[in-house]
């Protein structure tokens, strides 16, 4: 009986990781400009759809795809944050909480308008099958997904702490004032922090289209797990949403396996909630 | 100061232009054609199903209006005879797949389109809401693609359903174990529930467990989840504890497409899968491919019947000819309602409602004019269930549905026990 | 500040008439059936805007309290038989109650982390009525058809009543509206959206009138609720606890300038009218291009015109942050 425990935490692990991967992207964009996207969830069902579009008019495996995804979303976050963020960062909180709602209900729809609302599923590409180990069984695309979020996490992290743009970014997260003051474009800075937001939501949809089927709604579940890590692991910190994005993954997988499914959800969001209380900033937050 | 200026202009205009088309709506709708209504979710989350189950209506009304040398209802006849040949004109609206917009697109396609009776609306829910307004409207409504017993229940007077419900599906499941038993001597004594929990699978679930108490078998897990999970590792994790003979499981095709993937990633496999809806959407197979071998759905409507009747493959014939695909489960049940009403309408020489509901009351249309293995269409005079309606089951093979229970009307044997995933291509 | 200039008075008297004389005018029931949910959407956007617009709580969790009032006087007259008029004001009672349960621990949350935390909350609501069997879990309840009646808050043969019911629902939110915004609490409101902290050591208690916008904003939302289930008869927490609903409530109440009086009322008559007739006239085209357009008067809003509606037309200018 407790191979299956260990089954079942494998798999929160597992599923944990892909959180943390599409949160991380969240939490940067919150951290530099202090806007909540709430349009994370629709942009990972874009890049789910550029990477079943790839390989079923090109051949491209999802896997060789991710680059690729990666440019795509990159390109659209700086579009998004240039032509329409942008406008709305002199305006009051509320309008910066509403404008990604109005950009979350559109992307959804043209998706429906232009992709018809049926369900799609990548049929087995490279990566597919069960690996079985001993008693446990791990699905070979999520646990690549997975690993690749770790290194996708762990480049990031370079990124931030290693190169000059990186470290801008950080700076700007930390201080705005300052980091104009240092002379960084902070609006450049926004931009790319946008861009790379959405593209590692992107290399996000890659990995999850290789398990999970797409349609254009299928932002909305992940879209609201992922504020709540965001929220759990703390404003900005990459570090708290990748930890909490586990967390989460695991909490609904046991949560469900010892309680009663149709509640798991719940329990994520509960446990969130009393995070909160005890610890407003979140995790790591400061 | 311009911008402003811009503004109000726009929003003016806006707002005229939105009380326009409000006062556009009210105005009277001419009377050429018999109207019917129809709701169905044509836009939103369950929009595939909702553009399905259209395609079905179309063909209807395209049979009724023209000349179709079919056994069906009206099809030999251009429009309805006893009303001078007059053509049949479906108004649709789309509910969005909630309940509200139900209420309000019936009552406005019987209050300002002047529908003289009313079909759909596919989900449960939205029927409840949809039908609620007919009875109150005192407009005849023939539902036969909502499933919810909860439904026929009320005996509502102007509410009358054509096809089967869940506990009658419920049923069947039961009955083809007990069936197995006696032809091939395959025993099953424990059962797993597993069902989405909105108002479909729950009620599902409730009917199963009422038949397998009925029917002697014990039920080792009862699982509930949300129908859009993004993962269900636990919940598989939980049956695959339980290791139950049979597993029955309702759900809609997101969820049956996940399971379907996390069953053969966990390697669940119980003696056989019995289940409903989701694995016989026509996106189910596309998506899982040959890994929704075997497992066994039932159903109203399956194209090898054409084996049987002739009646199905011609209907499919016309079918394929007008969307290019074969007729599926939604299509085919969605499909008949029209008929229902049509030939009511045409017994009562009228679209008056009360001698609309008085034909449908008499209704006994031949089960040789049903693309179902039927005996028929009548309807209990208190509930307004049609009596005759019933289901089968059909099993996934070779990525085709095939019938297989009762095992009268089966095109081939069943597979059972469910073949181990391991050991498939 | 509470005496009215002619200029305000008499738009207000004409539009007041129009829609009194409104449904006697318009034959058409599927018209009436709008400007019911404008009036409803309208209560529910003066609840969100007493504590999102002028407290600064931005909640996206609305439609629990909606839920809760019509499942409150639902349950209570269905199985006791409570009058619904009683049952609207248990509803109001319970949202309050549960809205302070909530808000107490949620008292030092702002912006962002507020907006998220009450989305988990209302999922949580959600899923607990989804899955709680006394409260019809999916199945949700339906409401059986009593004798028609004012008292039994039924109406069958005409939808006049319920939309003269609603009308006067929304003048009381909004005279209440009215009454807190220029009252010394509604300065403290303010006070606490500019800033937790000032409003702090200038002596404000902050928790305490967090608690007090929130548990009227349940309340109101509640009685909306209620109001709801008595209309359409039938309820379950996919059609009033979703997610989808809140949101449109918070938009609504954007789009016509949150923090100002008028303001989500003009919203609802401008984005109900437009949801319902873009989807009655091009949605079943089966594209969602009616919820395109919505989308993109959201975001033109928040990028050009902030304020809302009513910012175009008030003296005052466009906020400065």
């Amino acid at each position: 009986m407790s191979y299956e425990l260990l089954q079942q935490l494998i798999n929160g692990l597992l599923i944990g990781f892909m959180y943390a991967l599409i949160a991380i992207g969240l939490t940067l964009i919150w951290g530099v400009m202090n806007i909540v996207n709430f349009a994370h969830g629709d942009f990972l069902m874009v890049g789910m759809f550029t990477s079943f579009w790839l390989f079923t008019l090109y051949g491209i495996d999802p896997i060789v795809s991710i680059p690729i995804c990666f440019l795509i979303l990159f390109i659209v976050g700086w579009g998004i944050y240039r032509f329409i963020v942008s406008k709305v960062m002199k305006g009051p909180m509320l309008a910066q909480v509403v404008v990604t709602f109005g950009v979350s209900i559109f992307v959804a729809n043209l998706a429906v308008y232009f992709w018809t609302p049926d369900f799609r599923l990548l049929p087995p590409t490279i990566l597919q099958g069960t690996w079985n180990i001993g008693n446990l069984d791990l699905s070979v695309p999520k646990t690549v997904s997975a690993f690749g979020s770790i290194i996708t996490t762990i480049l990031v992290y370079l990124f931030l702490k290693k190169t000059r743009t990186g470290k801008a970014i950080l700076a700007t997260e930390m201080d705005r004032e300052a980091a104009l003051l240092m002379g960084i474009n902070t609006e450049r800075i926004n931009s790319l922090s946008f861009g790379i937001g959405l593209a590692l939501v992107g290399v996000a949809g890659a990995f999850l289209s290789t398990y999970y089927y797409i349609y254009p709604q299928v932002g909305s579940q992940f879209g609201t797990l992922a504020f709540c890590i965001v929220a759990l692991g703390g404003f900005g910190s990459i570090g708290g949403a990748f930890i909490a994005g586990i967390l989460v993954g695991l909490v609904q997988t046991l949560g469900g396996f010892f309680f009663d499914p149709s509640y798991k959800y719940a329990i994520v969001f509960a446990i969130y909630l009393i995070t909160m209380w005890i610890r407003p900033q979140g995790l790591l937050g400061w | 100061m311009r911008h402003k200026y811009i503004l109000r202009v726009f929003l003016g205009a806006l707002s005229s232009f939105v009380l326009i088309l409000g006062l556009m709506v009210s105005a009277q709708a001419q009377q050429k054609v018999i109207k019917i209504g129809a709701v169905y979710p044509l836009t939103g989350n369950i929009a595939s199903t909702g553009i399905d189950c259209r395609r079905g209506v179309d063909l209807a009304v395209d049979i009724i209006n023209g000349k179709y040398d079919l056994d069906l209802p009206l099809a030999k006849s251009a429009g309805l005879p006893n009303l001078g040949g007059a053509k049949i004109e479906i108004v649709y609206a789309d509910t969005k797949g909630d309940p509200k917009n139900g209420m309000s697109e019936t009552e406005r396609l019987i209050t300002a389109e002047k529908v003289v009776g009313m079909i759909g609306a596919y989900q449960s829910s939205v029927t409840k809401t949809a039908s609620q307004e007919t009875e109150r409207l005192k407009i005849p409504y023939v539902c036969s693609d909502s499933s919810s017993p909860t439904l026929t229940e009320r005996n509502f007077k102007y509410f009358f359903r054509v096809s089967p419900h869940d506990a009658l599906f419920a049923r069947d499941q039961f009955e083809f174990l007990k069936d197995l038993e006696k032809k091939t001597g395959q025993k099953a004594k424990t059962v797993a529930l597993l069902y989405e929990n909105t108002e479909f699978g729950s009620n599902v679930g409730k009917a199963e467990k009422k038949y397998a108490e009925e029917f002697g078998y014990k039920v080792v897990a009862d699982i509930a989840y949300a129908a859009n999970a993004t993962d269900v590792t636990s919940e598989v994790g939980k049956l695959m504890n339980s290791k139950p003979d049979v597993l029955m499981h309702a759900a809609y095709i997101t969820d049956a497409i996940l399971f379907t993937k996390t069953f053969k990633e966990r390697g669940f496999q119980p003696k056989g899968f019995l289940t409903m809806a989701g694995y016989i959407e026509p996106g189910y197979l596309p998506a899982v491919k040959a890994d929704g071998n075997y497992f066994i759905v039932r159903s109203t409507f399956a194209l090898d019947l054409a084996k049987k009747k002739r009646l199905v493959g011609q209907v499919n014939e016309l079918f394929k000819k007008k969307y290019g695909i074969d007729m599926s489960e939604n299509a085919a049940r969605s499909f008949m309602a029209p008929f229902v009403l049509a030939d009511a309408i045409n017994r009562a020489k009228s679209t008056d409602p009360e001698a609309i509901v008085n034909a449908l009351l008499k209704t006994n249309i031949p089960g040789n004019q049903v693309i179902y293995p039927w005996k028929g269409i009548k309807f209990d005079p208190k509930s307004h269930q049609n009596i005759y309606a019933r289901g089968t089951l059909v099993q996934i093979l070779n990525q085709d549905y095939t019938t297989v229970w009762p095992f009268d009307a089966a095109a081939k044997p069943v597979v059972w026990p469910f073949p181990a995933w391991k050991d498939r291509k | 500040m509470r005496r009215f200039t002619t200029r305000q008075v008499i738009p207000g008297v004409a539009v007041l008439i129009v829609l009194l004389i409104f449904p006697l005018i318009v034959q058409a029931t599927f018209p009436i059936h709008v400007m019911i949910l404008v009036f409803l959407f309208g209560m529910l956007g003066i609840g969100w805007n007493i504590m999102g617009g002028y407290a600064g709580m931005f909640s996206f969790g609305q439609a629990a309290f909606f839920g809760l009032g019509a499942y409150t006087s639902s349950y209570l007259s269905m199985t006791f038989g409570i009058n619904p008029w009683i049952g609207l004001l248990a509803g109001g009672l319970v949202a309050a109650v549960v809205a302070a349960a909530i808000g107490y621990p949620c008292s030092s949350l702002r912006g962002h982390y507020f907006a998220i935390a009450s989305i988990a909350f209302a999922e949580i609501v959600r899923v607990i009525f989804n899955n709680w069997k006394m409260v019809g879990a999916a199945e949700g309840l339906s409401l059986p058809m009593h004798q028609e009646s004012f008292t039994n808050f039924v109406f069958n043969s005409s939808k006049l009543p319920y939309y003269y019911i609603a009308l006067v629902f929304l003048l009381i939110s909004l005279i209440v509206c009215y009454f807190v915004a220029t009252s010394k609490m509604g300065y403290y409101f303010r006070a606490i959206k500019e800033s937790h902290d000032v409003a702090e050591v200038l002596g404000v208690d902050v928790v305490r009138y967090r608690l007090i916008a929130i548990m009227i904003s349940a309340f109101m939302s509640a009685v909306a609720g209620t109001f709801y289930a008595q209309y359409i008869l039938y309820i379950d927490p996919e059609s009033v606890m979703l997610l989808a609903i809140s949101v449109q409530i918070v938009l609504i109440s954007m789009l016509g300038g949150a923090g100002s009086v008028m303001g989500p009322v003009i919203g609802a008559a401008v984005l109900i009218p437009l949801a319902e007739y873009t989807r009655t006239m091009l949605g079943y085209k089966g594209t969602g291009v009616d919820m395109l357009i919505y989308g993109f008067l959201i975001m033109l809003i928040s990028m050009y015109q902030p304020a809302g509606v009513w910012g175009l037309f008030s003296r005052i200018g466009r906020k400065t942050r």
